[in-house]
């Protein structure tokens, strides 16, 4: 499993789109904050407001999910793609199998090392947000506390989570068109989650909607959930896709 | 040694393989030869865990390749293309698979060097010619310097200096006591390079045995080919 995992992570970090992926990761929500305590720092300076008034940084982690969106769906899709027609038109995975023959360990190793980078990224992203938002607003910026430790566990969680979604829904596409427009607009441009909370609260048992609850509460979503609960919800629908994802991979001819 | 026994491979209500038999033995070249589309590359991905036999066993050593705790050692498998992500560079793809079987890093310069493919080692697979990828997927299988080698067509794109090195080293495996099976549907390429044959016609087997015994009384392996071939078209 040590040499499978070592194996897994030399692909995914040998892939240019890896560097897309790192460079979203940790530049998306630290940018987003400098933008925001700009506007904050503006808006106190002027004596509109006196302090900030919201947890600034961590909803901008929210967004910074898409690096990892992008780790989890081509360490799954970069198996599928195929050769050009001049070079034989094979695919890795042939050669992925061949090496791993287990196809669990094989599912195993890589979803272990999408969830490594992932929270590598997650934990670089925390701190160049935090240091972004503390060297803008100075004394301004919000206090950390004891409590803002399950927070950043909750980010680190949520980071992981959403890469092993996007994992488990790759496997079962194959190609990373698809998971890749649906979750990347969901984060970004239109969160139709957040969109359907308004129709129903059941929407809150979305699994982002969830997990999201781990560190950040939206107000008008509503969501009946703790933090604790968020992360539990949204684990058990990761746990669900993966569950899916594996018995339908071990069945099927490459 | 590998061992396929009463092998059949079923897609929709169309059998790809009619319960297949025959061993790849260890010190001799086999030749799996068939027409396109015969269902020799179906058996032999079947062979190594790729794809799910209906019915029958194909075995490694006396197992299925899945199990096999040291697959890297045991086989070197060739199939179509490089098996390579076309935006890594050729070593970091052997890197990889180095680190998966726990091999040593050396071994990636060795391969690299047996397959003339040093010079090329920095370049991205999608940039290779087809000759350059075969040797890439060639230099793959050799990383474990395996006692089975299990070749699809290996000699597809290949140059004709490529074809004569690959002839060259596969008898050498053999001589060395190692298992060689490859496919192809080239005649007098094959003719050349093995010892046993299996001929293999729309999912069935319809000649095994040496080389000798498969070309009999025919002028040519090729005549040969086309004499069991056209017998099972006719019944």
């Amino acid at each position: 499993m040590k040499n499978a995992l070592a194996a897994e992570l030399s692909k995914l970090l040998s892939l240019p789109a890896i560097w897309i992926a790192v460079a979203v990761g940790i530049l998306v929500a630290p940018a987003i904050a400098v933008i925001r305590s700009f506007q904050e720092l503006f808006e106190i300076e002027k004596s509109v407001q006196t302090a900030v008034e919201y947890p600034i940084g961590f909803e901008e982690l929210g967004f910074g999910v898409m690096g990892v969106i992008i780790v989890g769906v081509i360490a799954i899709s970069s198996e599928y793609f195929t050769e050009s027609e001049e070079s034989g038109g094979g695919r890795q995975l042939t050669t992925s199998l061949t090496a791993n023959p287990s196809r669990i360990r094989f599912l195993m190793s890589k979803a272990s090392a999408v969830a490594t980078v992932s929270a590598i990224l997650a934990i670089i992203a925390i701190a160049l947000t935090l240091v972004a938002v503390r060297i803008i607003l100075a004394e301004h910026a919000p206090e950390l506390g004891i409590a803002d430790i399950s927070r950043f566990i909750g980010v680190v969680c949520y980071w992981v989570l959403t890469a092993l979604m996007a994992f488990g829904i790759t496997i079962l596409t194959r190609h990373a068109a698809l998971p890749m427009a649906v979750l990347l607009l969901n984060t970004s441009v239109v969160s139709v989650t957040y969109l359907l909370t308004r129709v129903t609260p059941l929407a809150n048992y979305l699994p982002d909607m969830a997990g999201i609850r781990m560190f950040v509460e939206i107000k008008d979503a509503g969501s009946p959930l703790t933090p604790i609960w968020g992360g539990v919800v949204m684990a058990a629908w990761v746990t669900a896709l993966l569950s899916i994802g594996t018995v339908t991979f071990c069945r099927r001819d490459l | 040694m590998i061992t396929i026994e009463q092998l059949t491979k079923r897609r929709g209500s169309h059998n790809i393989l009619n319960g297949i038999s025959f061993k790849a033995k260890p010190g001799r070249v086999t030749g799996f030869l068939g027409p396109n589309g015969a269902g020799k590359s179906s058996a032999l991905r079947i062979l190594l865990g790729l794809d799910r036999a209906t019915s029958g066993t194909a075995l490694v050593n006396g197992v299925p390749y899945v199990q096999l705790t040291d697959p890297l050692t045991t086989v070197g498998a060739v199939f179509d293309g490089s098996g390579a992500h076309r935006l890594r560079t050729g070593r970091a793809h052997l890197n990889w698979i180095v680190r998966s079987a726990g091999l040593p890093r050396s071994r990636v310069n060795e391969v690299l060097e047996m397959v003339g493919l040093a010079h090329a080692a920095s370049k991205r697979v999608g940039r290779y010619s087809l000759g350059m990828a075969r040797r890439l997927g060639l230099a793959a299988a050799l990383l474990g310097d395996p006692e089975i080698l299990i070749l699809d067509e290996p000699t597809n794109g290949l140059d004709p200096e490529g074809i004569r090195w690959l002839r060259t080293f596969l008898r050498e495996r053999a001589a060395s006591g190692r298992t060689v099976l490859l496919s192809s549907h080239l005649m007098g390429e094959t003719a050349e390079t093995v010892d046993d044959i299996v001929i293999l016609n729309k999912g069935h087997i319809v000649a095994s045995g040496t080389l000798t015994d498969i070309v009999g009384s025919h002028k040519t392996l090729e005549d040969a080919f086309f004499a069991f071939t056209a017998r099972r078209d006719i019944s």
